[in-house]
């Protein structure tokens, strides 16, 4: 497929220089502090080159490099350390379209973590997690342990997102609020404000938790309110029971209601206004799993998931997963799962086996993916993939490894990919090796 | 002049807070290595005991975890390890990236493309977190 022109929201040419310089000159400031305190690199690269055709039977041949650094700096009253990451890609084969070459800086950012209140500051492109908040953002984030175990977090700067049909906004800032008792509960209130000029894009609040009474019981979940559009978005919570150590019994609770969790998007396919989702519609999901690991070097789980929808009818997934993994050499797994929903052609077998297996330093992977559609899309109800790999560990740090993907598809009848792949681990100092 | 005042208030209110805590950090780096997916059981008595990697829902799981304690994931896992998946621009399904590792938990197995049109109409909210504001590019290939 061709790669579509790209806008990127978080791609403004001044914060970039911003974060660049700042990060430029804490590195110099973590670089020119060695000779008094123990600083570590580390890093590792991953070059990969893929082969395959797109839908107009062009040969590509895009070649990446994943590059991942960290600097560290560890002071008597806390820790320096600069994370950078990012990707390029330039393609060997198609230079016919200047979208040839392609990158992006994943995170890049100075942070600073105290020995003492887990105080944390970062500054620079970062993923903030933090209640309602899953988001990367260029700014600052500020953590800390207060007293009485309150626990507070803010985060403010430019929200980076890609825009390809809407405009993600210029700011987002929010925070979280949390009282944690260590052995048996967190919980936690948080905001998350998204804008445009002082016009709100986005404004959610949430409550989360996590309870573990008792060592077997951990419950976890979150609720989540979008005061612009005045409704609950979610409510999700996950409990989980461990009667025993070989056995995981687990529930699962969400509820969701489209209007308010669609709220504003960027992606035209998620947005309530293109005719896949209904704008009233409520989602209901329940269901569990039980995750067995009694016998020796094999692990066994059954899973249901049940939707009920207010608008469309209802849908079941379930199915059976199991692997078996030998201490040295063989690991192997199956699973079977069914889609079963009731309007429509949304209905599915999938079958799945895989196996590895190690020779040494060498080791060789196939898996198998089938899916058998009730009905057909595009004509055809069979779909399969097929995938080969094969990997060898030069040493501790290098590795080697190919793959070839055959895949029959609703959209291709035969399609034939490959890559190679070379990642390299590197350090120096204490924590880098 | 009352903004001043209250911003000012909260200010020394979070600094007495702050200075009233005197918590230990969580360990910057995990005291022990770790190899392959731990249960965290098997030496903590305390909270970390629900951490267990093994348990069929902890991939489900493990967004709460984040969200609430990240500092503990970060005793193991650097930064480039979250990016794997939760990135920004990617043009390379994490599962393509690991094809010798199929073990693994990674989204989108198999041939995804023609599965996401069941999957993306039962449960669209999955599709969400990654796909609605972040590596949407590719959707507008179809979904313009």
């Amino acid at each position: 497929m061709k790669i579509q022109k790209k806008t990127t929201g978080a791609a403004r040419p001044c914060a970039l220089k911003i974060m660049g310089s700042i990060l430029f000159s804490c590195s110099l400031l973590v670089f020119g502090q060695t000779a008094a305190n123990a600083t570590s690199v580390s890093g590792d690269s991953l070059t990969i080159l893929r082969m395959r055709e797109n839908t107009q039977n062009d040969f590509l041949l895009p070649i990446y490099e994943y590059l991942h650094l960290s600097v560290t700096d560890v002071g008597s009253q806390g820790t320096t350390s600069v994370e950078i990451g990012g990707w390029g890609r330039q393609d060997l084969a198609d230079r016919s379209t200047d979208q040839h070459t392609e990158g992006d800086i994943q995170y890049g950012f100075l942070s600073y973590r105290a020995n003492r209140n887990n105080l944390q500051l970062n500054a620079g492109r970062q993923f903030v997690i933090e209640g309602v908040a899953t988001e990367r953002v260029d700014g600052l984030y500020l953590r800390s342990d207060l007293a009485a175990g309150f626990t507070a977090a803010a985060y403010v700067g430019n929200p980076v997102v890609t825009e390809p049909n809407f405009d993600g906004g210029e700011l987002i800032y929010g925070g979280r609020v949390a009282h944690t008792l260590p052995k048996y509960y967190s919980i936690g209130l948080s905001l998350l404000r998204n804008e445009t000029d002082g016009e709100g894009l986005r404004e959610e609040q949430g409550i989360d938790l996590w309870l573990h009474p008792m060592q077997q019981i951990d419950i976890t979940g979150r609720s989540t309110y979008n005061s612009l559009s005045s409704g609950w978005m979610e409510h999700a919570y996950t409990a989980s029971v461990t009667p025993m150590s070989t056995v995981n019994v687990s529930a699962t609770f969400q509820q969701v209601n489209y209007e308010d969790y669609f709220y504003h998007v960027t992606t035209s396919a998620l947005s309530l206004t293109n005719g896949i989702l209904v704008p009233g519609e409520e989602m209901w999901n329940i269901g569990g799993s039980v995750g067995y690991t009694g016998v020796k070097n094999l692990a066994i789980t059954g899973e249901y998931n049940h939707y009920e929808y207010e608008i469309a009818g209802s849908a079941d997934y379930f199915g059976l997963l199991a692997s078996y993994t030998t201490p040295t050499a063989l690991t192997t797994g199956a699973s079977f799962h069914r889609m079963d929903g009731s309007s429509g052609p949304l209905s599915y077998y999938q079958y799945r086996v895989w196996a590895t297996q190690k020779f040494g330093a060498a080791d060789v992977t196939l898996d198998f993916f089938d899916v058998d559609f009730d009905r057909g899309i595009n004509g055809r109800e069979n779909t399969y993939s097929l995938a080969a790999a094969a990997g060898y560990d030069f040493s501790q740090n290098l590795r080697v490894a190919a793959d070839v993907d055959y895949l029959r598809s609703t959209d291709f009848d035969h399609e034939l990919r490959g890559l190679i792949k070379v990642s390299y681990a590197f350090g120096f100092g204490k924590e880098g090796q | 002049m009352k903004n001043t005042a209250l911003i000012a208030f909260l200010g020394l209110m979070l600094s007495v807070l702050y200075a009233c805590a005197n918590t230990n950090s969580i360990a910057r780096v995990h005291p022990e290595e770790v190899k392959g997916l731990p249960r965290c059981a098997e030496c903590h008595t305390d909270q970390w005991t629900a951490l267990n990697h093994q348990a069929q829902d902890f991939y489900l799981k493990h967004k709460f975890y984040a969200a609430q304690q990240r500092a503990a994931c970060t005793t193991c896992h650097k930064e480039s390890f979250c990016v794997e998946c939760h990135a920004h621009k990617e043009e390379i399904k994490p599962n393509d990236k690991y094809k010798d590792r199929p073990e693994l938990s990674l989204p989108h197995r198999g041939d995804y493309l023609s599965r996401h049109r069941v999957d993306g109409r039962i449960n669209p909210v999955s599709c969400l977190k990654c796909h609605g504001r972040q590596n949407n590019e590719r959707c507008k290939t179809c979904h313009r």
